[in-house]
């Protein structure tokens, strides 16, 4: 898509929510031309309200957001299981950057931001510290920290499902399917990210 | 034993988790002044003075609590987290304002949203897990 569309003032940002080493083969392997930066803090989730990956903001020339965060696949891989096509996205990603439409009204963007409640706050500092004490070869003092911020944000994927590989725990194994099991039964909560309300406005609104 | 400050430009290292009123603005980029606790333009003043400051040092607990901001602590590993401004996350997600950060790339070069200046953008938060 940048290919596409990078001549037409546009720049896709991509911000890895992972650590250094972790993200070291992916980037050196897309090997890509616009800005790719690593943020092992989560300092972008906190201020953006990004509670998984992959997701995608839309920002306008004037920094205004434009898009909440949504869960956007680059491509297919995972249709059958977010039941979201990438086509989708790309065809709006393209309105917007030659013709500046917008899927969403901007009135309604708002509405669709997550805002983080005080636990969800903490649960990210939790988060941040354990990965820190990790990095620092204290994986002891890390594993309290890890397993409060899961207690206060237990439907925030990037604290639960991004501690996994700093853990010891598999984010592809049966701990997470467990984990997209109880987060379906208890209804998909947490913000706009996989909320069917944000699909269906959007595609309402089209 | 050093302990480790995290807040919101980065990691310091500093001697405790209670830092002489001195060094506060070289530890945390806050400064205490008769205003309150500023930091660039920006000043929160401080209400319970007492609190804050005890022996001419500050509390990093006590830091957050004047700054409205969460705070973790965690004394025996030596480190602690200061938190984003609560108010001001959540005025900019209402205002659609996009927040700028600087965050290093695989090179170690420090990348801000800022210097993208007027273009349409699109973050993308990815992650290998």
């Amino acid at each position: 898509m940048y290919a596409e569309l990078g001549e037409l003032g546009f720049t896709v940002i991509a911000i890895a929510l992972d650590e250094v080493e972790a993200a070291r083969e992916w980037i050196e392997a897309a090997n890509p031309t616009y800005p790719c930066v690593i943020d092992v803090d989560h300092r972008v989730a906190e201020q953006y309200g990004i509670i998984n990956v992959p997701t995608a903001i839309w920002i306008d020339e004037d920094d205004r957001i434009v898009r909440p965060p949504d869960m956007t696949p680059v491509n297919d891989l995972f249709k059958d299981f977010t039941g979201i096509e990438s086509e989708v996205h790309h065809n709006q990603l393209r309105a917007w950057v030659r013709d500046g439409e917008l899927p969403l009204s901007l009135d309604r963007v708002a509405e669709f931001q997550n805002q983080p409640s005080a636990n969800d706050q903490l649960a990210r500092l939790h988060r941040r510290v354990g990965a820190w004490l990790h990095r620092a070869g204290h994986d002891e003092a890390a594993a309290p920290h890890f397993e409060r911020a899961q207690t206060l944000a237990p439907w925030d994927w990037t604290v639960h499902r991004g501690a996994m590989p700093l853990t010891g725990r598999d984010p592809f194994g049966p701990e997470f399917f467990d984990y997209v099991k109880n987060w379906n039964e208890a209804g998909a909560p947490g913000y706009s990210w996989g909320n069917s309300a944000l699909r269906r406005d959007l595609a309402t609104e089209e | 034993m050093t302990f480790t400050i995290l807040h919101e430009d980065g990691e310091v290292a500093v001697a405790g988790p209670t830092i002489a009123v001195g060094d506060l603005a070289a530890a945390t980029g806050w400064e205490l002044k008769a205003e309150g606790l500023c930091r660039g333009d920006v000043c929160v003043p401080v209400r319970d003075r007492a609190a804050l400051v005890v022996d001419d040092a500050v509390a990093i607990e006590a830091l957050g609590a004047a700054l409205h901001r969460p705070v973790v602590v965690d004394a025996d590993a030596g480190v602690a987290a200061i938190g984003a401004d609560p108010v001001a996350v959540g005025t900019a997600l209402r205002d659609r304002q996009a927040p700028d950060f600087t965050l290093p790339t695989l090179s170690g070069e420090q990348f801000s949203l800022s210097s993208v200046g007027r273009k349409k953008k699109v973050l993308i938060a990815w992650a290998s897990w």
